[in-house]
């Protein structure tokens, strides 16, 4: 609820820890912007890369992208039956993952329950076809909230596009002021977005207050480099060839310059767990991916 | 930062206290941790059951002031469901209660994170919960072998002491090594369906360390119980011998399909038997060996003289 928001207000230190300035002075990549600044300027930046997004993805990451957001989804390992909030999830790759993972493990138990059930008779082998047909998905959710509305369109598009219907949501909503009650999700992903939250502190504490006691808090981001000679190349690379790409794929060479600085300015993984761990979460932990370069932190409300 | 550092601590140590100690010992696994977290709760029930959550962790962080509590929602204030009972208990203990609460599950959904999913809806849990654990049930499972040998310990140690108070006769070594095995073996029969799956995922190299510890520590209290006192070579052997005759009868038991196992409790009779022959052939060798010898030593004196 808001007031609890309100009560956190105090969070003076958090961002004195940050070295932050203690007024509305927040970081836009390397500029220096007020909060409300902060917030439109990120806004725009999504809003005029939506279309291209996907495309960019794949060619700054040379696709591993996909990888490291397959990977979040085997350490979710989720069952059927989970609801999934997914937050900045914009263009629904979450989501989507989400649904076909859920889907082939639907398969795989409903292939075991068959094999338990010898000698049935076709009656009962046609009432459980006709049962399950409708609940391919074993009643899992996924909801994608996106503060952006570009990235929601194009999200939808893509899900038309790629057949998916049922079990998806999309709503348009503010990761730090969530548009939904207490406790309504088991798992709660952030993949690439709370870097451009303005208030960190904020939308880990709603993470905390939408999932159910037990849930899971998931968050993909890049993250820092530790090893000195990779870090240097990982600089160049980024610094150089990064907006560069922007420019020629997306003709835009402003929003993916912000896109490195902001990787710069993210806090590291400890100081990222430690802020999950303020938040509330228990059993925080995180996993490199590519020496430091893209780190999962997972919490849980316990 | 300095406030926050403390800000922190102090949420550590009231939340840590048990956690810490565990944190010491290896993983949930070997009996020495189940022990330990035994002891927590154990000291959370002296406590007057009245004390509401506030007042739990006011008092266990000796001379922590009031106002370092975290700020902001916290579990112990909302008094939400399963949030509640984390108050009480480490996270530690949390996981064991899941574990628990899964091993219904397991005859339906085999080892796997379904079943402490289940478990976990069954505490008013989120499915989430599942995630705590890895992904193959090897928690589970040495979890369920851990409670196992729990259960062997006390059920032998209640037999000690009915015979050390005159109400039973001591049993002879066979006879109480084939029982002991037995009421081990016994307690794997709901789950024998599945059970070859647990035994594979115990030998994978990750488990290999723990439950190789569990069983030798089943062994070392079966034998300890059956009175062994020795400390020569024969400690050694003894265990040795008994660890095969348990993992053969185990083996058995898997494919065993007679009524009521009685193959395998044939099996585990005959074994058994077979190891008292052979120690009782061990020492008549050695003493038909040492009288050979005399024999020969006095055949040489006699013709040297």
């Amino acid at each position: 609820c808001r007031c609890r928001a309100l009560l956190s207000r105090p969070a003076g230190a958090l961002r004195a820890r940050r070295g932050l300035a203690a007024g509305p002075e927040m970081h836009f990549g390397f500029q220096t912007v007020t909060e409300e600044e902060r917030r439109e300027k990120i806004y725009q930046v999504f809003e005029t890369v939506a279309k291209k997004y996907d495309v960019m993805n794949d060619s700054m990451t040379l696709g591993i992208h996909r990888v490291w957001k397959d990977i979040l989804m085997h350490k979710m390992n989720p069952c059927p039956g989970t609801l999934l909030l997914d937050v900045a999830g914009g263009t629904g790759d979450i989501a989507f993952r989400f649904i076909n993972y859920v889907r082939s493990v639907r398969q795989r138990q409903l292939q075991r329950k068959l094999k338990h059930h010898q000698n049935l008779s076709w009656q009962e082998i046609f009432e459980s076809y006709q049962k399950d047909k409708f609940n391919s998905l074993g009643d899992s959710q996924v909801v994608v909230c996106d503060i952006n509305r570009e990235m929601l369109k194009v999200g939808k598009q893509k899900a038309q596009h790629l057949g998916y219907s049922e079990g998806l949501s999309w709503v348009l909503g503010n990761a730090e002021e969530l548009p939904f009650d207490d406790e309504k999700f088991d798992v709660y992903t952030i993949a690439f977005g709370i870097r451009n939250v303005t208030r960190i502190d904020l939308a880990l504490q709603e993470a905390y207050r939408v999932l159910k006691p037990g849930g899971r808090f998931l968050c993909l981001e890049f993250s820092h480099v530790s090893n000195p000679l990779l870090s240097r190349l990982y600089d160049l690379y980024s610094f150089q060839v990064i907006p560069v790409l922007g420019e020629v794929i997306a003709g835009d060479w402003k929003s993916y310059q912000y896109l490195v600085e902001s990787i710069r300015q993210f806090p590291p993984q400890e100081e990222l767990k430690a802020m999950i761990e303020d938040a509330g979460f228990f059993k925080v932990d995180y996993e490199n991916l590519n020496f430091g370069i893209v780190a999962i932190h997972s919490g849980f409300k316990l | 930062a300095a406030a926050g550092g403390l800000r922190r601590a102090g949420w550590r140590l009231w939340r840590g206290r048990a956690v810490v100690r565990c944190q010491q010992c290896p993983p949930l696994r070997a009996l020495q941790a189940s022990a330990a977290l035994r002891r927590a709760s154990d000291e959370h029930k002296k406590e007057p059951l009245a004390s509401s959550s506030q007042q739990h962790f006011e008092s266990p962080p000796a001379g922590h002031q009031p106002e370092q509590k975290p700020q902001g929602p916290h579990p112990s204030y909302t008094g939400q469901g399963g949030q509640e009972s984390e108050d009480y208990e480490s996270e530690e203990q949390l996981q064991h209660r899941i574990l628990t609460a899964a091993l219904e599950f397991v005859p339906e959904h085999g080892w796997t994170a379904e079943a402490i999913a289940e478990g976990a809806k069954t505490l008013g849990l989120s499915v989430a919960a599942a995630g705590l654990f890895h992904s193959d049930g090897s928690e589970l499972i040495l979890h369920f072998v851990s409670e196992c040998n729990t259960k062997l310990s006390e059920l032998l140690k209640k037999e000690q002491k009915l015979v050390q108070l005159g109400e039973a006769e001591k049993k002879p070594i066979d006879e109480f090594l084939r029982d002991a095995v037995e009421a081990r073996l016994r307690m794997l029969i709901p789950y024998i369906e599945k059970w070859p799956q647990a035994l594979s995922v115990l030998l994978l190299p990750r488990n290999i360390p723990s439950s190789l510890s569990l069983l030798s520590s089943m062994i070392d209290d079966i034998w300890h119980y059956a009175g062994d006192q020795s400390t020569d070579l024969n400690w050694y052997t003894r265990r040795a011998v008994l660890t095969g005759i348990y993992n053969t009868t185990e083996l058995v038991m898997m494919q065993d399909s007679s009524p009521g196992f009685q193959d395998t409790w044939r099996f585990l009779h005959n074994r058994v038997a077979d190891a008292m022959t052979m120690s009782n052939t061990a020492s008549q060798v050695q003493s038909t060996g040492e009288a050979v010898v005399q024999g020969l030593m006095g055949a040489a004196v006699t013709v040297s003289n």
